[in-house]
Formats: C-alpha cells, sequence, structure tokens
C-alpha cells in the first residue's frame, strides 16, 4: 500500500507541474510559416519587447497549414490563456468566429481612433467581420493572379497579356507547339489541380470569371448551374482538350509545384498567389526579369476574378492580458511594421496605403496592379463549417478534372452531397 | 511463467508480482485505454467548435452508414491490407528462405535487408514520391528503357496505378520486417528434422509445407498480425504520397478519418475511429484463434 502511495505521490506532482500559471505581463504569439517568416517574426517582437518592457512568448507553429489549424483550435477548445494570439487562414476565421474564440475588436478601434479605411474595405467585409463584429485584422493579403512570360509574349508578336481565356488558350497552343522544339516539357498554362484547397480557389476564380459562384442567385449554395458547368468544362478542356496544360496538373499540382515548373522556364503562364513574385525574381531563377502579372482571364460574359487569400491575426477571448495583445496587433498593423514586412519579405501588406508608398513601389512595382486585382477579390463560402465543404467540393472537382465522371453529374453530386453537408450542421 | 504456476503462488507473492506491474499497467491505462474510452464516448456525442456539445447516441454512427466517402475509404482500407499483406509474406518468405542459406556475407545482407524497414515511414513515402514523380522520377526512367511505353505515365494519377503505386512502396517497406521474423523462426528449426526428411526422401516442396511451415505457423501469424494492424491504419504513406487523391480513391479509413479531427469536428472523426477500432478488433480475434498462442505445437 506504501508504494501505491509514493507512486501516487510522484505521480500528482509531475502533473501539477505542468499547470504553471503565466506572468501578467507576458502574452504568447503563435505563428506558423518558413523559418526565415518566423525569423522575421521573431526580430519583430524583439523590438517591440524593446520598445514596451514586456515580455512575449513567440510559439513557432508548423509551416503546415493544417496542423497550425490544428493545434490552435485544442488550445482554443481547452480555453487555454495562451496563445493570446495567433495568424489565421483566411479559410478558419468564420469557424474560429462562429466558436466563439476570438476578441471582438471594435470597441478597441474606437477607444483608439482608428481609422478603419486604411485597409481594403472587401477584404474586411469579406474575411475579417462576423455578424457584424470585426474579430480579425489582416496582416498580409492574397489573392489568385496571372504571372506571364513577357519575353515569349514579345517574341511571338503578343503586345498584351490575356484578357479572356479563349486568348490566353490561343496564345498557349502558339506558342507552345512552337516552344516545344527545344523544350518538349512545355507547357501553355499551369494551375492548381490537386485535391486540395488550392483547387476549389482556382474553380471560384474561373467560375467567378463566368458569373458563376459557389452561392446562387436565392444564396443557396449550390453549383450545379450553367456558368459553373461551364467553368469547369473549360478547367478539363485546358488538360485533355487544348492539351495546354500538364497531365499531372489534377494529381501534383499545388502552388509550389506550379511555382517550380514556371521558375524552370516551362510554362508561359501560371496562376499563382502573389508570394511567388520574389521566389520567381530570385537571382537564381531562370526567369528573373521575364515575368509580368496581370489579373487573371473572364469569359467574355463576366469580368475577372480573383479568390482571397492571406493571413489575419486575431486576438483569443480567453486571453488574460488583452491590453498587451492589442498593443502588439496596432504594432503588427502599424505603417511602418506592415512596411518593413512589404519590404523585406515580400509580402502585400493588408493595409491600402502602403500599395501608393514610393519606397515600396520602387522596391515592387508590381504592386500598383495587385490593388486592382484585391478589388475583384471574392470570398470562399463564409460559414463555420467551410472545411467540410471544400473537402466535398475539392473531391468532385478533382474527379471531374481527371476525367473521372463527367462534369455535369460531378456538380450534380456535389450539390447531393452539399445539402446533406448544411442539413447536418445547420441543426442547433 | 506458465499460466499453471501462476495459480500455485501465494497471495503475497502475487501482491508483489502485481506491484511490479503497476507502472506499466498504469501508463496502458492512462496512454491506451483512457484515450479509447475517451474516443468511444466522443463518438456518441455531436462534438463540433462551433456548435455546443449534444449527446446524440448512435446518430454519428447512423451518418457513417449513409456516407460513401466512409465506404470507399473502407472499401480501400480493406482492399490494401488483403492485397499487400499476402504479397509482403511471399516476398518476405522468400527473402527469409535465402537469407537462411549459407550464403557469403550473410550477416551484411541481412542488415542491408532490414533497412527499408528501420527508415521511417515519412521518410520512405518522400522517396517514393521522387520515384514517382511526373517530371523526373526513376520509375518513368525504368518503364521508358524497359520499352513498356515511351509516354510519361502519370503514376498517382489514376486510382488504379496510384493504389499498385501505394502496394509496391508499402511492400518495399514492409517485406523486410516479415523476412527477419520469419528468418528468426526458420533458424531455430533443428536442421536434424531437416535431416532426417531427406533421408526419408522428400522434396523440397514437400518439407517445406509438412515441416517449416507447421513449425513456425504461430511466428507467421505473429507476423500476419501484426502487418495486417499496421495495413488496416495505414496512414503515413499515404499522406506524403497521395493525400487521399486522386478524387479520394486511395483515402484509407485513417486518412478520412483524420480530415475531421484537423477540422475539428471530434465526434464524427471519432467515430470513424470506432468503426476501424472495431473492425480491426474482430480481424485481430481472427488471427488469435487460427494461431492458439501459447499452446504445443
Amino acid at each position: 500500500m506504501k508504494f501505491f502511495v509514493f507512486y501516487l505521490i510522484i505521480f500528482c506532482a509531475f502533473t501539477l507541474t505542468s499547470c504553471r500559471k503565466q506572468d501578467k505581463h507576458e502574452i504568447s504569439v503563435a505563428i506558423g510559416g518558413a523559418p526565415s517568416e518566423l525569423d522575421f517574426w521573431n526580430d519583430i517582437i524583439k523590438n517591440f519587447e524593446k520598445k514596451n518592457g514586456c515580455k512575449i512568448k513567440f510559439l513557432r507553429q508548423s509551416s503546415d497549414t493544417d496542423q497550425n489549424r490544428q493545434q490552435l483550435i485544442i488550445a482554443l477548445r481547452a480555453k487555454k490563456r495562451n496563445p493570446d494570439l495567433f495568424l489565421m487562414d483566411t479559410a478558419w476565421i468564420v469557424q474560429f468566429a462562429a466558436s466563439q474564440w476570438l476578441e471582438p475588436l471594435d470597441q478597441y478601434f474606437s477607444h483608439d481612433k482608428i481609422d478603419k479605411s486604411v485597409f481594403f474595405k472587401k477584404i474586411i467585409t469579406l474575411s475579417d467581420t462576423y455578424k457584424n463584429e470585426l474579430i480579425a485584422l489582416p496582416v498580409y493579403v492574397d489573392a489568385g493572379m496571372l504571372y506571364y512570360r513577357k519575353d515569349l509574349l514579345n517574341k511571338y508578336g503578343f503586345n498584351n497579356p490575356p484578357n479572356t481565356w479563349q486568348e490566353l488558350v490561343d496564345q498557349s497552343i502558339k506558342i507552345q507547339k512552337k516552344e516545344r522544339r527545344q523544350n518538349p516539357n512545355f507547357y501553355g498554362f499551369v494551375w492548381q489541380g490537386a485535391q486540395y484547397e488550392g483547387l476549389v480557389c482556382c474553380f471560384l476564380e474561373f467560375a467567378g470569371s463566368n458569373n458563376g459562384g459557389f452561392i446562387n442567385k436565392n444564396f443557396m449554395l449550390k453549383l450545379n448551374n450553367p456558368a459553373n458547368r461551364q467553368s469547369l468544362q473549360f478547367m478539363y478542356d485546358l488538360i485533355h482538350t487544348y492539351k495546354i496544360s500538364p497531365p499531372n496538373t489534377y494529381t501534383e499540382m499545388r502552388e509550389d509545384s506550379t511555382r517550380l515548373f514556371f521558375e524552370n522556364a516551362n510554362a508561359l503562364f501560371q496562376r499563382n498567389w502573389p508570394y511567388a513574385w520574389a521566389l520567381l525574381q530570385k537571382d537564381s531563377s531562370p526567369v528573373k526579369g521575364k515575368i509580368g502579372i496581370a489579373p487573371l482571364p473572364h469569359f467574355p460574359s463576366g469580368k475577372s476574378a480573383a479568390a482571397l487569400g492571406g493571413w489575419h491575426i486575431g486576438m483569443s477571448k480567453f486571453s488574460d492580458n488583452k491590453p498587451l495583445a492589442w498593443k502588439f496587433i496596432k504594432y503588427v498593423i502599424s505603417y511602418d511594421t506592415q512596411k518593413k514586412f512589404t519590404m523585406e519579405l515580400g509580402w502585400n501588406p493588408g493595409r491600402q496605403d502602403l500599395y501608393n508608398d514610393p519606397d515600396v513601389l520602387r522596391k515592387n512595382p508590381h504592386f500598383s496592379k495587385l490593388k486592382q486585382i484585391f478589388r475583384n477579390a471574392l470570398a470562399r463560402p463564409n460559414v463555420p463549417y467551410y472545411t467540410q465543404i471544400s473537402n466535398c467540393i475539392q473531391k468532385y472537382l478533382n474527379a471531374a478534372i481527371a476525367g473521372k465522371i463527367p462534369i455535369a453529374q460531378s456538380l450534380k453530386r456535389a450539390d447531393n452531397d452539399l445539402s446533406k453537408i448544411i442539413k447536418n450542421y445547420e441543426q442547433k | 511463467m506458465n499460466k499453471n504456476n501462476f495459480y500455485k503462488l501465494s497471495y503475497k507473492e502475487k501482491k508483489v508480482l502485481f506491484l511490479f506491474l503497476l507502472p506499466l499497467l498504469s501508463f496502458i491505462f492512462l496512454f491506451v485505454f483512457i484515450p479509447i474510452l475517451g474516443t468511444f464516448i466522443n463518438s456518441f456525442h455531436r462534438d463540433l467548435t462551433f456548435l455546443p456539445k449534444k449527446f446524440i447516441f448512435l446518430d454519428n454512427f447512423k451518418r457513417l452508414l449513409t456516407d460513401n466517402s466512409f465506404w470507399q475509404s473502407i472499401r480501400f482500407t480493406l482492399l490494401f491490407t488483403f492485397i499487400s499483406v499476402p504479397l509482403q509474406l511471399v516476398i518476405g518468405f522468400i527473402f527469409a528462405i535465402l537469407l537462411n542459406k549459407a550464403i557469403p556475407f550473410r550477416g551484411l545482407i541481412r542488415s542491408i535487408v532490414l533497412i527499408p524497414w528501420a527508415v521511417p515511414a515519412a521518410i520512405s513515402a518522400r522517396a517514393w514520391e521522387l520515384i514517382y514523380n511526373y517530371n523526373y522520377g526513376l520509375a518513368q526512367y525504368i518503364i521508358k528503357s524497359l520499352g513498356i511505353t515511351q509516354n510519361q505515365v502519370n503514376f498517382l494519377g489514376s486510382a488504379w496505378s496510384a493504389f499498385w503505386a501505394l502496394i509496391l512502396a508499402d511492400s518495399w517497406k514492409t517485406a523486410p520486417f516479415i523476412a527477419i521474423i520469419i528468418l528468426a523462426g526458420l533458424s531455430s528449426i533443428p536442421q536434424e528434422i531437416y535431416r532426417q526428411a531427406k533421408i526419408d526422401g522428400a522434396g523440397f516442396i514437400y518439407i517445406f509445407f509438412k515441416i517449416t511451415v507447421p513449425i513456425i505457423k504461430p511466428i507467421i501469424i505473429a507476423a500476419l498480425l501484426f502487418r495486417t494492424i499496421d495495413s488496416l491504419r495505414i496512414f503515413d504513406l499515404i499522406y506524403v504520397l497521395t493525400h487521399g487523391g486522386p478524387g479520394g480513391s486511395t483515402a484509407s479509413a485513417s486518412i478520412y478519418g483524420y480530415q475531421f479531427f484537423l477540422s475539428g469536428e471530434f465526434g464524427y472523426g471519432s467515430c470513424v475511429s470506432v468503426f476501424l477500432f472495431i473492425i480491426t478488433f474482430i480481424i485481430s480475434i481472427c488471427y488469435i484463434k487460427t494461431a492458439r498462442f501459447g499452446e504445443k505445437i
């Protein structure tokens, strides 16, 4: 019996020591990303600590978006006091907000009399507002855009990047045929078709540029309509009919595989997020100085559309030092810090005013075009169960562009599953 | 210790034995039994992040029964297991027999054979990802130099080829495991039995099926049991190689359940896990019953 008691004491001692209370003058910030980005965040945090004489615990998260989110969900579900602040992907904000984990920020804004119009209005309303409350702020923003090879378009007598998808197909077919004499691996247009979130964004852009999309006229989440069918058919045709997109589009093409394909001078056009620009303009990049960006093309009846992405900062409702946390948010979204992000990491700031800054424009001349792209931004469905919706849509879109099921049937089956999902999650 | 000896022990001796086991038992209780119990309890709840937690008893299981994607994942998992495990057994057996012969550098070759098993699954999956790569993979080169086709083949692109690509990668990794276990069994068979059989005029096939296999049957079944359980919960290889694609055709039950844990839907995710647990449990019992472990041969 003595032994048992002894054992129990040792066990309890171990359990209890792990529940130490956090220091009052300390907050913790959870941020994920590439190692170089995290090192940069570390500098920002050190700066802030020096200025304000406080302590910030930097929780380095996984660079994998899904794992990053899972770690946050587990901490927040347990109502843990840390992390106080965290970065969220656009796609999760609604779920986090609906789970009542995010502190509304309006009161802080009005208290400090900060002008909300420095941010893109569309991004703030589409991504950062839930039930009329501001619950997050954009740290950097993303939208899909078209990268093109300036040198190749000039070489074959095209003055401008394509405005419509048909022009893109025409230019691609012509240039691909000629370029293949030197490079048999050359393709006209690469985009993200693998079964993952990126495919949903691509589809949203194709459909959105054809007056289609996820939400129909009656505000219902329905996919099976003529505009969407035509767009999906076009995605299928890019691979199987025009053959200007490689056949591994629907298996391997995620944003980075697309970027590498384009960077190795194997493609004329690519659809990608803005992050690719800085990497494509590195000294080691074979396409350095030969590329341009433009809004994505559109169908004859529609106008260019770009899926909205990016990372937003939010404050946990369970934070025990909200004033300090807000101070840090203010610091991150300030003009100077955002400018640093832009100048040193090449990120697209969430603030509009930076796109007119002369220093920024000197270093990133393409920013003048980005502003226009962000104004065309389209949001993915704004529901807390978006992940489930996305998983379902991804599966059917991927099967359709792989030719596994016919276009119309894939959208019909997606709708069928979507209505089940909605019914399942809309109950109270 | 034999079963019968245990009952001969005095109460005090049993108590001492129990105290020695206590640390291990409490570890198992804490880190195996409680999580399993928690998963079972969770599977009866609607446990999402954005709606209040609610006891819904069997509603998750009802949803599971009509969930086509789930049944597809179960079909895939069973098909994968019952094709890959026998294949690995045959390959492993052949290796074991070869390694049991007096070949030169036997020790060295034995350790080399074990390397694939020693490599972490996620890393070997990355290696296979490069081998199957559409643009510059080794597999493209092999297929072209064998003259099978001159076109690039998208190995992970169709459900059928992705399935076999996964089986190949899995077999490469785990056949050595079976080989080593069977090798241990083979080396425990006394050579006199073989000599005697040969004197009696028995052929190779006869010796194999009438002497080797029956003697090491419990070992074979133990190896199969490990492999089958491993295979039923296959995750890492698929997560890296195909992520369940194309079109969800290679999503194993673990991959399917994992999606729900990522998005914070713990109730339904637990339900998938419980279902997989039950299947694994039944299959394990079948194995253990056939093996009749602990009985004298």
